[in-house]
């Protein structure tokens, strides 16, 4: 694991159409990656989980990726 | 008083349809419109646009967009808008619209915007072509945005981007990715108005609230920065905009 496979793995992210995610930072651990960030939906934690798995076969991955509340909001802000 | 709901970077696909609708269901009782600040789509296809469609059109309010760097992705941007317009949400690039609530009128001007980089630390058009098409690029998206706000007839103005005109919101992202979040060049044009909000999205792991040269409020609305369906801002008539800074 050096900086070009980080680099490679953060273009994998963003460039892979079944992810297309920009959002995703990738942080070098003594066991391997982090993922981490928020997407939208469940799947697409588990594809980016799957497409770091396969590309990248052999680095240990810790996903700590969480789905984005879209709950109404419970106030305004008042721009008096 | 207008009540403007926002939210950007949604990256709708059908894997998302029916998350947002619940809080959107309830809009219309907490705002009178909605403003949509890009990145609606996954990757820029006609079929994830129909999904946007399919969960912001018919809210019963009008609904304003940009489209985002992601709306582009795979160049099929005029299916894209029909699919937007056919569902009554209206999109804009270098133009306006006004919506008049009970008595109100308020004016939307709106560009996705493009990157560049903040005072002190920016790109210049000088150099390779490349360089200087990717500078001129905002400088030509950033005076349309200028005119568009300067031409407004209207009592509250707001500015709608993609990109984001003042690093204020940016705080969170990494210092060396600002050029490619936003541009100082569309906070001038921003300020070139009396503008009463301008509302971004784009940098997902940037903060809320920010502020431009002149004054004027910026939010960023990128949903995972704002982490609900939308936000409300309460803007009152009689807000003093601030007087403009700098022409472009």
């Amino acid at each position: 694991m050096n900086d070009y496979t980080e680099a490679e793995v953060q273009r994998a992210l963003a460039e892979d159409l079944g992810v297309a995610e920009q959002g995703i930072t990738v942080i070098r651990s003594d066991a391997g990656l982090v993922l981490c960030g928020e997407v939208e939906s469940p799947h697409r934690r588990d594809e980016i989980v799957r497409l770091v798995h396969d590309r990248f076969p052999g680095i240990e991955i810790a996903a700590d990726i969480g789905v984005t509340r879209a709950a109404a909001p419970t106030e305004a802000e008042e721009l008096a | 008083m207008i009540r403007i709901a926002a939210v950007g970077d949604v990256h709708i696909d059908r894997d998302v349809l029916g998350r947002f609708r619940p809080a959107l269901e309830e809009l219309p009782d907490r705002a009178d419109v909605l403003l949509l600040a890009g990145d609606l789509t996954r990757h820029g296809t006609e079929a994830e646009a129909k999904c946007v469609a399919t969960e912001f059109g018919g809210l019963g309010v009008p609904v304003i967009a940009v489209l985002g760097n992601h709306d582009h992705h795979c160049d099929e941007v005029p299916g894209v808008l029909a699919a937007l317009t056919d569902a009554g949400i209206t999109v804009l690039e270098g133009d306006s619209t006004v919506v008049e609530v009970d008595g109100t009128r308020l004016g939307v001007a709106g560009v996705k915007g493009f990157g560049g980089g903040f005072a002190g630390r920016c790109a210049s058009e000088f150099g390779e072509p490349e360089m200087k098409a990717f500078v001129r690029t905002t400088g030509t998206v950033a005076e349309r945005l200028g005119a568009a706000l300067r031409d407004l007839d209207c009592d509250v103005r707001v500015a709608l981007t993609h990109y984001a005109p003042v690093p204020d919101t940016l705080a969170g992202e990494p210092l060396e990715i600002y050029p490619f979040l936003g541009s100082y060049l569309l906070g001038q044009a921003i300020d070139s108005a009396p503008t009463d909000l301008a509302v971004h999205g784009h940098a997902h792991h940037g903060t809320e609230r920010g502020r431009t040269p002149g004054g004027v409020r910026v939010r960023n609305v990128a949903h995972p920065v704002i982490k609900q369906a939308y936000s409300v801002f309460n803007l009152a008539r009689e807000n003093v905009s601030p007087s403009p800074a700098s022409g472009i």
